[in-house]
């Protein structure tokens, strides 16, 4: 049977696309993905990859020509696509295409799925990833009579740890169902039945093909090319695809996930659960490459809005080729640039950031600093200024409890916290880290520039661990050691505020009728308009700064 | 502050030792305190250590009597009980000293003590030279482990009723013995004394000797078992024992049993092994026990008191050195902020007797019950080159496999040696070798590790050795 291939949605507001190349001709053999245009929008020229797949049989546009969104580029031999399926192929004639191969596969299959998986079946809540044996239903999408595919969002759930679309991996009918928004569930509980249902083709039919091929040694190639097909099933569609789902879960219970122990180690730490890993090795072995290919895609996913925050509804600009320019090099991230990449890029989309600019006078504080550093460094610590301004921060927080808080959208609350931690970034040879100095606010100067310089050598050392960098309520950033007047320092979410410091210098300050020379702090107060309010921003670091300018003001009223 | 200890670890068996020695080798400042000279737990004084240095006696004994058949012929050996209760001790002296030193070199601070909590960052500690003194901790690890299990309401106090600890004190070889328990420590007891010369009787309540452990392998321990041991009951229950001044009087319950009272020179109670969690002062912490009595921990092995972590016998499971050592190192990992897990896919279990028994990954009757769809490839080792040489057919190699993908999920061994082939085992489950990739590992020729690779030939109905043809 014939299918087309049309001009997909390419984004927002284009209509129309110049087709600079057309990669595919009469009588290529097309598989889904694989780039068939070359286009050119107003916004750049992409590479449009195939939602169909089959024996090209007809091109519709020639090089140079301008096509329409929805128009038809080419149409295809085929029995499968992407997306639409099922429909009419039970009726169609079987005809023997000799190349489409991968696609006859599940032709011949489909007509016997539902004869034999067919009859009621239960849609149970699947497993959800490590450790999670419950969710909490926000939203049953599906109600009694409903048809449903394997696409189908049938639930949105809540974990401890995200919230998820869950896709109903099987098609037929809704009959009953038999939880309701707002209820918990557990891992296996039944939450609808379906008639007529029959499981998700995708995975039965590599065992049936399986069993064919010990009968009819003539399938074995159809067979591979099948199986080979599987993983770009589980992997999202990089391109148009539907966002909706998350990338096919594999059964787990009972199963030992076919992973050495390096392997399930390194799935542990990037934050994995292996189980849903499919491994690419001999017997479905999961190799490192094969967790790292998984995390991509879950990455993926996560920055269409697939996966719970997904407030990042952006999706990713394809990147050029940079060769064609020069020489380049690419290296891979390491742990650190790649958490503060996600952490920054998800606190800078998510938090409405405004940043407040001012200077603090710091002549009187640099004496009183130089004057007892001798003392501080008798304990063991050394009298900075950003060991001073911690105890100013957390007097200020004191006064400004909105400045110590974190904000709840999800329940529209603001939480106040009452214990007074801050965070430090630290910059290290593996990249940023912010440990955080705990009850500041029960620590006196000498104690906490103790704690600083200890902290920052451990952080330096790559000693910190994951308990001293979690917990913080507000962060400061001291780039003064480095220059710079004023920078935008970006919250370190779910805090509310951070405090950058940039280089002091002598300016000449208007004084009793006279220019003289003070030594100046340049800050730079980043917050979260969310929860404060421009004139607080200003209140709050006018006070910090009267705290550097008049010190014994933290005894009035920190 | 200068006081306050960054890891105490509680307990100096093979759990205990692993992760201070761990912790140590990770940087950190450790103290280990325990109530022995030297660390080693029951491990290296009362267990696995002493025992087998007494099984390769029992062993040689055996083969000595076997060489008849080999046209060798040795006069009745002597006994002197003194010396081979020297020769292990000398054993267990050896190697505890050993341990000790390791535990110097690596700056350990080791204290001679019990240590019970105060609170979750406190510990007092009763030294054994008399003096008392509370330590503060950052984290802890329990590793308290386990005493042998009284029967309760049946145990009398008496010289003539003892446990695994009295067993291997050796103080005597009795004319008759029984063993209550069929399990692994039990099994191995009996068959020291066995040799040695005392007439063993087992009884065991349940259906099958070594309850857990697959019958088929079972079955061919059992037909050694039967020739030595004096008599076997199973389904059989102890319901009373007296001491009668001069024997001890055992009042049996079972259909499989003719004589219901009999009387024996002593009685070794080995029916289990119950956690050492009384005097911890674990109720003065958050520390949470599991309703049978063991602390209860997550994956890392954290109790329910975020500072303290427990490891080994103290938390159930399966009550093995190698598994409290492999515990031990996952905790310390978690303390220094690692994220890991205990979760290893096979944990290898040996039963030292003569055959000896092994497996590793899961059992073909955990596969079952859990309805996992499994193959299970079988090499009998009368078909093996080396087992004929020793004259020890009686040996079984097993392989139970993922029908689907062909993964090894599982190895069962019995057989002479077992205990060390099972090691391979372990590593095919672990790195999820299939069939195929053992069946493709060239083994080395004669030797009877090759019943490996053969069982997984024998997966494939192309064993070498073995005529089976799959089934097709």
């Amino acid at each position: 049977m014939s299918k087309e291939f049309k001009l997909p949605e390419l984004g927002e507001n284009i209509e129309t696309a110049q087709i600079t190349k057309v990669l595919v001709a009469v009588g290529d053999k097309i598989e889904i993905d694989q780039p068939v245009l070359e286009i050119e929008t107003d916004k750049a020229t992409v590479e449009v990859p195939s939602e169909v797949s089959g024996v090209v049989n007809d091109v519709k546009v020639k090089d140079g020509e301008t096509a329409k969104v929805g128009q038809v580029i080419f149409s295809v031999d085929s029995a499968d696509s992407a997306k639409s399926e099922n429909k009419s192929k039970v009726e169609e004639p079987i005809k023997e295409a000799p190349k489409a191969e991968i696609q006859e596969e599940p032709k011949k299959e489909e007509p016997s799925v539902p004869k034999t998986v067919t009859s009621k079946s239960e849609f149970k809540l699947p497993d959800l990833g490590e450790n999670i044996e419950t969710a909490q239903i926000t939203k049953v999408t599906v109600k009694s009579g409903d048809k449903i595919s394997e696409d189908t969002v049938v639930l949105e759930i809540e974990t401890d740890k995200a919230t998820v679309e869950v896709p109903a991996e099987m098609t037929g009918t809704v009959k009953e169902v038999l939880v309701k928004d707002g209820d918990t569930a557990k891992v296996g509980q039944t939450i609808f039945t379906v008639e007529g249902g029959s499981v998700s083709a995708s995975k039965e039919s590599p065992k049936k093909a399986e069993t064919m091929s010990e009968q009819k040694p003539a399938h074995v190639s159809e067979q591979k090319a099948e199986k080979k097909a599987e993983p770009q099933i589980t992997q999202p569609r990089p391109s148009v695809a539907s966002a909706g789902s998350l990338p096919a879960r594999k059964e787990i219970t009972n199963k030992i996930a076919p992973a050495s122990p390096t392997v399930r180690r390194f799935a542990r730490e990037i934050g994995i659960d292996v189980h849903q890993v499919t491994g690419t090795g001999p017997g479905g072995r999961i190799s490192i490459e094969d967790v790292k290919t998984f995390a991509k895609s879950l990455n993926e996913s996560i920055s269409k809005g697939a996966v719970g925050a997904g407030v990042i509804g952006i999706g990713r600009e394809p990147l050029p080729d940079f060769s064609k320019w020069g020489e380049i090099e690419r290296t891979a991230m390491s742990n650190v640039r790649k958490k503060t990449a996600e952490h920054l890029s998800y606190a800078w989309a998510t938090i409405p950031h405004v940043t407040q600019f001012d200077k603090a006078d710091i002549t009187e504080l640099e004496v009183l600093r130089k004057k007892f550093s001798k003392k501080v460094e008798a304990a063991g610590g050394k009298l900075t200024v950003t060991a001073i301004l911690l105890k100013v921060i957390s007097s200020a927080l004191k006064v400004f409890p909105q400045f110590n808080a974190s904000v709840d959208m999800e329940n529209k609350e603001i939480i106040y916290k009452k214990y007074y931690n801050v965070g430090i970034a630290v910059d290290t040879e593996k990249g940023l880290i912010v440990p955080v100095i705990k009850d500041v606010d029960k620590k006196n100067i000498v104690q906490l520039s103790v704690e600083l310089k200890e902290l920052s050598e451990r952080a330096r050392n790559k000693k910190t661990t994951l308990d001293e960098m979690q917990g913080g309520n507000f962060s400061i950033s001291n780039l003064g050691g480095i220059g710079g007047t004023y920078f935008t320092p970006i919250v370190n979410s779910p805090e509310v505020a951070i405090l950058g410091i940039s280089r002091s210098a002598y300016e000449p300050v208007y004084q009793d009728g006279e220019f003289v020379p003070r030594l100046m702090m340049p800050l730079s107060l980043s917050y979260d308009h969310r929860v404060i309010d421009g004139a607080d921003a200003i209140k709050f670091l006018r006070w910090v700064i009267e705290a550097l300018e008049n010190p014994f003001l933290l005894s009035l009223e920190g | 502050m200068s006081d306050k200890r960054q890891l105490v670890v509680i307990g100096g068996g093979p759990g205990g030792y692993a992760a201070a020695f761990f912790a140590a080798d990770k940087g950190m400042n450790v103290t280990l305190v325990n109530d022995e000279n030297n660390p080693g737990g029951v491990c290296l004084y009362r267990g696995c250590i002493p025992s087998k240095a007494l099984l390769h006696v029992a062993k040689l004994l055996h083969e000595a009597e076997e060489a008849k058949n080999w046209g060798i012929e040795f006069s009745k050996p002597k006994i002197d009980l003194d010396k081979l209760r020297d020769f292990k001790n000398k054993v267990v002296n050896q190697m505890t000293g050993g341990l000790g030193q390791l535990t110097k070199a690596r700056k350990i601070e080791y204290i001679q003590g019990r240590a019970a909590f105060v609170n979750s960052s406190r510990l007092h500690i009763k030294k054994v030279d008399g003096t008392e003194e509370d330590i503060e901790f950052e984290n802890a690890i329990v590793a308290t482990g386990s005493v042998p299990t009284k029967i309760p309401g049946l145990s009398i106090d008496s010289p003539r009723v003892i446990d695994s600890t009295g067993a291997l004190e050796l103080n005597d070889v009795p004319k008759k013995l029984l063993v209550v328990g069929g399990g692994y420590i039990g099994l191995e007891m009996g068959t020291v004394y066995s040799a040695l010369g005392s007439k063993v009787s087992v009884v065991e309540m349940t259906p099958s000797l070594l309850p857990g452990a697959d019958k088929d392998l079972v079955n061919v321990l059992k037909k050694s078992i039967d020739a030595k041991m004096e008599a076997v009951y199973l389904n059989t229950k102890v319901v009373k024992m007296e001491d009668t001044g001069k024997a001890v009087k055992v009042t049996f319950e079972g259909n499989d049993i003719e004589q219901k009272e009999q009387l024996f020179d002593k009685v070794l109670v080995s029916i289990g092994r119950s956690p050492v969690t009384q005097g911890l002062g674990l109720e003065n912490t958050k520390v949470k026990l599991t309703q049978r009595g063991f602390i209860q921990i997550d994956k890392k092995c954290q109790t329910d008191d975020p500072k303290i972590f427990a490891i080994g016998d103290i938390v159930g499971g399966a009550m093995l050195a190698h598994k409290a050592s492999a515990e031990g190192k996952v905790a310390v990992e978690a303390i220094l902020g690692h994220k890991v897990a205990f979760e290893p896919n096979a944990i290898p279990a040996v039963v030292f007797t003569d055959p000896e028994l092994a497996w590793a990954g899961i059992t073909e009757t955990e596969a079952k019950e859990k309805g996992l769809k499994v193959e299970v490839a079988r090499f009998p080792w009368a078909a093996s080159g080396r087992a004929t040489t020793l004259d020890r057919p009686d040996g079984l190699t097993k392989l139970i496999i993922d029908s689907e993908t062909e993964r090894i999920l599982g190895m069962g061994i019995v057989g002479y040696g077992a205990g060390e082939m099972i090691a391979e085992g372990v590593l095919a489950v672990e790195m999820a070798a299939l069939a195929k990739d053992v069946a493709l590992s060239i083994h080395p020729h004669p030797t009877l590790s090759e019943t490996v690779m053969e069982s997984a030939e024998v997966f494939f109905g192309e064993s070498t050795h073995l005529y089976r043809p799959k089934r097709k």
